[in-house]
């Protein structure tokens, strides 16, 4: 705890969106491209005021429009600027054309991507959807749950991301409303100590330079696409090894691990959180801020007999696979709570119960899964819920599934 | 609804962008202090609250770890708004007339959801007992605390400082030392800029803060009941809700709790000229027999354009909605009687007018 103390500069009270200014500062970024939209925005009012209080020399650039704020970060990254941007719901699909070649043309670019419910009708709170929108066309996607989290993140995600190996760019999803403007206590370290672990942005052959000439994005179909898809691919791969080396640096040269707050609390990995999970029967799957509300619920069941608990999605891509078998092949039920939907997919459920469903079908001996569609355009999924949901999953520990998706707490449903 | 003891909830109702800063710098010096006394403590506004639009009643929370640590704290702490507040500080006393905020709630009382033994801590220049005309009754015994000040706007665009943030802390800390005392409350403010001059004001709102026990039972009649809401089953499909027919006004979303002062009208030197109703914004004036335009408070916003646009000087006066303890409409006591009417009009017209300049609000 001593040694802990030693590498905190300061406690700030601080939201999860101010959480990833901070950190862009830490990480002294060169280029910053807005444009507003609840609730992502407070991160670019929050970098705005620290680059005019002269804490942090950067270009700020007030874009037209969401495809251009994408285009000003992705240019600027290729020709070398560490660069911070951010969207949230229908103003992160309106970029989705410069989104999408940002990670073609393996510009890593991190954004952080304030997740809120996709119009109509007009909602302001979290949905994972918007975020979704891109997990295959080959970003980085992370989620954090605390405003620490969303600090420490940060810079891994500029490690990550920059890595010569990897080269792509990289978002940052956090809970629009319980994380984006909810204040924690933030434990931020010394200033010095980022350089040891954050090394300059290096593009090495592929920076667009004079003295480098290069051409980026021509136009060659056929003949070239799928080598380049190819290529992605491989890149997205290595990314799972550059992922941990970061979290390993990371707790070499904070003394923590990333998202906890001392020594003691030191989660083993960095793909997925598991909580109480080693001798759980029912495992409660989620990914964001609703592991929070999951672990004191998880925590009251204990005490009640069940053995009950969590395995929470940190990194969504590249998909944790080999951790999700690790962690679920022993348990009887899996209960996936998904913040999204996927209308029309093959059991009628969310994104990550069939990424979970998937990952688990080569096992001989597999857990049942079950879905739970809740906390959809930011309404709550409270500790009750989450005690609900357990025992919906325990039910079913021998008794085969009848009804593989609930939504929960939606009017007119009985789940 | 449970009641969590293992966390401590402070509510902070206040109107959207004139105080929003207000109420978050005041929910952050609650955090701090609770922090000097060896507690977790976090804060979190109520996300669904536009506090952006002008006047809006909105809502910040204040949570404290009570023998839970850090980790739990969030976890209770992840909701929209917690089911039970031990603490209510309410910054502009014309909100005790009840609450509506974005979400298809219906007009809440003030004091839904404080605790048993609760407080509740209003700014006000009015007395405790007049207060209490506004203020729903509870089924239990609780303390109100007023705390004697103009309502302040210091959370307007630039922030401007007027020590409403120390006072509340003050008056806090003197009713609730379970939830912030005075010692860590100062061990607090003298980390900041002019700390002897805001260290005064915490003492003098300490020392001053005017309270007492409201018993069981006492208050006015405030009947709440939320509306219900359809099913998915029930719901038109496409985001689609049926028009409101010609002459009629929804009822379930009313909106006028958003005003901090209301147009009054003279109807004596009303010239039925039209203007008022043709430029409501929200077609709160209603056409009467003879000619006249009567007003519906509940559904007034007070945005004072009626007052901008009418031709005849002082027909119609923006009046501070504190001088109002109901929604009763102006034309049915302008008919009960005129001279009465007309002496009401310069009674409430005198006593306070303005508050703070406001462009745009028509006067």
């Amino acid at each position: 705890m001593t040694e802990v103390k030693k590498l905190v500069e300061k406690e700030v009270l601080m939201n999860g969106t101010q959480a990833v200014a901070h950190a862009a500062m830490y990480a002294d970024v060169d280029v910053v491209a807005a444009y507003p939209i609840r609730p992502y925005t407070e991160v670019m009012d929050t970098i705005s005021k620290l680059i005019a209080d002269g804490e942090l020399d950067a270009e700020f650039i007030v874009a037209e429009g969401e495809h251009g704020q994408f285009e000003t970060v992705k240019h600027a990254s290729l020709a070398g600027a560490r660069t911070l941007v951010g969207s949230s719901g229908v103003g992160w699909l309106y970029g989705m054309e410069a989104i999408v070649v940002t990670a073609t043309d393996r510009a890593p670019v991190v954004a952080i991507i304030g997740n809120r419910a996709l119009d109509d009708p007009g909602a302001y709170g979290v949905e994972h959807n918007d975020a979704l929108m891109v997990r295959d066309v080959g970003w980085l996607l992370v989620w954090v749950d605390t405003a620490q989290e969303a600090f420490d993140t940060t810079l891994i995600a500029y490690r990550v991301a920059e890595d010569q190996r990897v080269l792509l760019p990289l978002g940052i999803s956090m809970d629009g409303g319980f994380l984006t403007h909810s204040e924690q206590i933030v434990r931020l370290p010394p200033k010095e100590l980022v350089k040891n672990f954050l090394p300059p942005y290096n593009r090495g052959k592929y920076l667009v330079h004079p003295d480098n000439p290069i051409t980026v994005a021509p136009q060659v179909n056929e003949d070239w696409v799928m080598e380049i898809r190819r290529q992605h691919e491989e890149a997205m791969e290595r990314a799972r090894g550059v992922i941990v080396e970061a979290y390993e640096e990371f707790k070499k040269v904070f003394g923590r691990y990333p998202g906890s707050t001392n020594e003691l609390q030191m989660p083993e990995n960095p793909f997925v959180e598991p909580y109480m999970i080693d001798d759980a029967e029912v495992v409660l799957i989620g990914m964001g801020t609703v592991s929070k509300p999951m672990k004191v619920a998880i925590k009251n069941m204990r005490r009640q007999g069940y053995k009950v608990g969590m395995l929470r999605i940190r990194w969504f891509r590249p998909f944790p696979t080999q951790d999700v078998i690790k962690y679920l092949a022993n348990s009887r039920v899996v209960c996936v709570v998904d913040r999204d939907y996927s209308m029309g997919s093959p059991n009628r459920g969310g994104v990550v119960y069939h990424e979970i469903r998937s990952s688990l079908y080569d096992l001989d001996q597999r857990p049942r899964v079950i879905n739970f569609i809740g906390g959809l355009g930011g309404r709550e999924i409270t500790i009750q819920d989450v005690e609900k949901i357990t025992k919906i999953g325990y039910e079913h520990r021998d008794t085969p599934i009848t009804k593989p998706v609930y939504w929960v707490g939606v009017r007119g449903d009985p789940w | 609804m449970g009641v969590k003891d293992e966390v401590k909830y402070v509510e902070i109702v206040y109107r959207g962008i004139f105080q929003k800063r207000l109420a978050k710098y005041i929910a952050e010096g609650i955090v701090y202090t609770a922090r000097e006394m060896g507690r977790p403590a976090l804060s979190f506004g109520r996300y669904g609250d536009s506090p952006e639009r002008n006047g809006v009643p909105a809502k910040y929370y204040v949570g404290i770890g009570n023998g839970v640590n850090e980790e739990d704290l969030i976890g209770y702490s992840t909701r929209v708004e917690p089911d039970l507040v031990d603490a209510i500080i309410v910054l502009d006393d014309t909100l005790l007339k009840g609450v509506e905020s974005w979400a298809w709630q219906g007009v809440q009382p003030i004091n839904l959801k404080l605790k048993n033994n609760g407080t509740m801590l209003v700014t006000s220049t009015k007395r405790i007992n007049e207060l209490l005309k506004m203020i729903p009754k509870k089924d239990f015994n609780w303390t109100l605390g007023v705390i004697n000040t103009e309502p302040s706007f210091s959370g307007l665009w630039a922030f401007k400082d007027d020590l409403t943030m120390e006072k509340v802390w003050g008056g806090l800390a003197k009713l609730r030392p379970d939830i912030i005392d005075l010692d860590h409350l100062i061990k607090y403010v003298s980390k900041k800029q002019d700390a002897n001059k805001r260290i005064s004001a915490v003492k003098e709102a300490y020392s001053s803060v005017d309270y007492r026990s409201v018993m069981k039972g006492e208050g006015i009649d405030f009947v709440y009941n939320p509306p219900r809401l359809l099913t998915w089953q029930e719901m038109l499909e496409g985001t689609v809700i049926p028009a409101v027919p010609r002459g009629k006004r929804n009822e379930l979303f009313k909106r006028g709790t958003t005003k901090f002062e209301r147009p009054t009208v003279d109807f004596d030197t009303c010239i039925k000229c039209k203007l008022c109703w043709i430029y409501c914004p929200d077609e709160c004036f209603d056409e009467t027999p003879d000619g006249y335009y009567d007003i519906a408070y509940d559904y007034c916003v007070g945005c004072g354009i009626c007052a901008d646009v009418c031709p005849v000087k002082d027909c119609i006066v923006m009046v501070d909605e504190s001088m109002f303890a109901d929604y009763r409409r102006p034309y049915e006591m302008w008919k009960e009687n005129k001279a009465k009417y007309k002496e009401w009009l310069k009674n409430v017209r005198q006593a306070r007018k303005e508050r703070v300049y406001v462009p745009g609000l028509g006067r």
